[in-house]
């Protein structure tokens, strides 16, 4: 019974970690068309303010990993096919000139492809660089681009967007945030709380621009980058991010015949449409949703892993809250996954408690701020559970 | 009395019994074994078994 995983983000890794908890035999092999690393993704919006380089961030090598789950680990290859005629996969080492085919069979395979970053139609020169961050190369490139420079624009709003102007602030950089949205993690909290946290970041500096988009962006002969708003404002800045969200990654998927709506279809046992085929973390959509988190994933690695080592294991999701580090106001939201209902907030000031109430008057969703987050265990077993 | 920290396999967060976590309610000193099993990561929700024991 041999066990194949596209994919070595914490999906993937952590599925293989509890599969082999669960068996000490079964073969075990992990295709990254990255450099296998294992760090913490969340990590990547935080990492400034703690001084720690791309590489300290790095919790295992490709060696360590390999040597603590027993597991054949295939670094920087890229798969171009399943075959689930024959039950196996191809891909090919990036770096192979001869572009020999690999040919990889598998008893069940588990697609843990993660997603892409959304890529905004943003009218630019060749020359301009627009920086996404979605895995630990992209940040080194980052941090690359931003070393001995000032300004930095955001594009985005939502928790990397926040995370990173908190991150980039805190470290001395000025902060430009451009985003659609009214207020700050505006699908994860009311207006109330969204506008506290903007007012707290820029009491740090922040200078949000927030009901509008960035239309076009240029380089300079002095080598500045200057950003057109929709609104008419200029920005003269060093570097621009875009943190808009995310797409699964479906593309294998669908080639290989797979459901695919936004993400790729799973059953409570994280099954796709084809027997022997499973997916979990960022590239799947369950129940009619995407949960692009790391809790959502863990859970869903623990349950597989026992399906998959003898032990059929629905998926249970308990309500999952996210903290989100803004240095200037401590938040956690636990957004509703189903958006019909309305919040009711109490508190003061940046000590706020919102709930979202459903239509059955339950709550199904929270966020907290300030010193409200303290509350974040007891609403955590109050709240609906994401999924039951 | 001798404390021990413990570390969380997914994102690497400490516990430390000397210091405890006064905001999930753990006043400095609590034990591991003190710290109920339904305890969840205050960083990413990984459970309490997914804490191995700092050496």
């Amino acid at each position: 019974m041999s066990i194949v995983i596209l994919g070595a983000g914490h999906a993937g890794l952590t599925l293989a970690r509890e599969i082999r908890a669960n068996s000490k035999t079964t073969p075990i092999t992990i295709i990254s068309r990255e450099a296998i690393r294992g760090y913490y993704k969340p990590s990547l919006s935080k990492a400034l303010s703690v001084n720690k380089t791309p590489d300290q961030l790095v919790m295992k090598s490709a060696e360590t990993i390999a040597q603590d789950l027993n597991a054949k680990l295939l670094s920087n290859v890229t798969v171009i096919e399943i075959d689930t005629e024959c039950n196996e996969v191809r891909g090919l080492f990036n770096s192979d000139e001869e572009s020999s085919v690999l040919t990889i069979p598998y008893d069940s395979l588990v697609l843990a492809t993660g997603a892409s970053p959304i890529r905004l139609p943003i009218e630019r020169d060749s020359t301009t660089e627009l920086l996404l961050i979605n895995n630990l190369e992209d940040y080194e490139i980052f941090r690359d681009r931003i070393q001995g420079k000032k300004k930095v624009l955001i594009i985005g709003a939502g928790f990397v967007g926040c995370e990173l102007a908190s991150d980039l602030i805190s470290s001395g950089y000025d902060v430009d945030i451009v985003d659609l949205c009214e207020w700050p993690l505006q699908r994860s909290m009311p207006e109330v709380m969204g506008t506290e946290i903007k007012k707290a970041m820029t009491e740090q500096g922040v200078k949000w621009h927030l009901g509008t988009t960035l239309a076009s962006v240029k380089t300079d002969k002095q080598n500045n980058k200057i950003a057109y708003l929709s609104d008419g404002t200029i920005i003269q800045t060093d570097a621009i991010i875009s943190a808009v969200g995310l797409v699964p990654n479906t593309h294998l998927a669908s080639s290989a015949g797979l459901t695919v709506r936004r993400g790729i279809e799973v059953d409570e046992l994280s099954q796709t449409s084809q027997p022997d085929i499973y997916a979990l973390g960022d590239c799947v959509e369950y129940q009619g949703v995407t949960l692009p988190f790391i809790a959502p994933a863990t859970q869903a690695a623990k349950a597989l892993a026992k399906t998959l080592t003898g032990e059929e294991t629905a998926l249970e999701l308990p309500a999952l809250p996210v903290a989100v580090k803004i240095s200037a106001c401590p938040t956690v939201v636990c957004p509703p996954l189903n958006k019909k209902g309305i919040w009711q907030v109490q508190g003061a000031g940046m000590n706020l408690e919102a709930h979202f109430i459903n239509e059955e008057g339950a709550m199904s969703g929270f966020s907290l701020t300030g010193q409200c987050i303290a509350k974040k265990n007891q609403l955590v077993a109050e709240c609906l559970p994401a999924f039951y | 009395m001798e404390f021990k920290k413990y570390c969380c396999l997914t994102c690497d967060l400490i516990y430390d019994e000397a210091l405890g976590w006064p905001d999930e309610g753990f006043a400095p000193g609590t034990k591991w074994d003190d710290i109920p099993e339904d305890w969840t990561c205050p960083e990413c929700s990984a459970s309490k078994s997914d804490f191995y024991l700092l050496t």
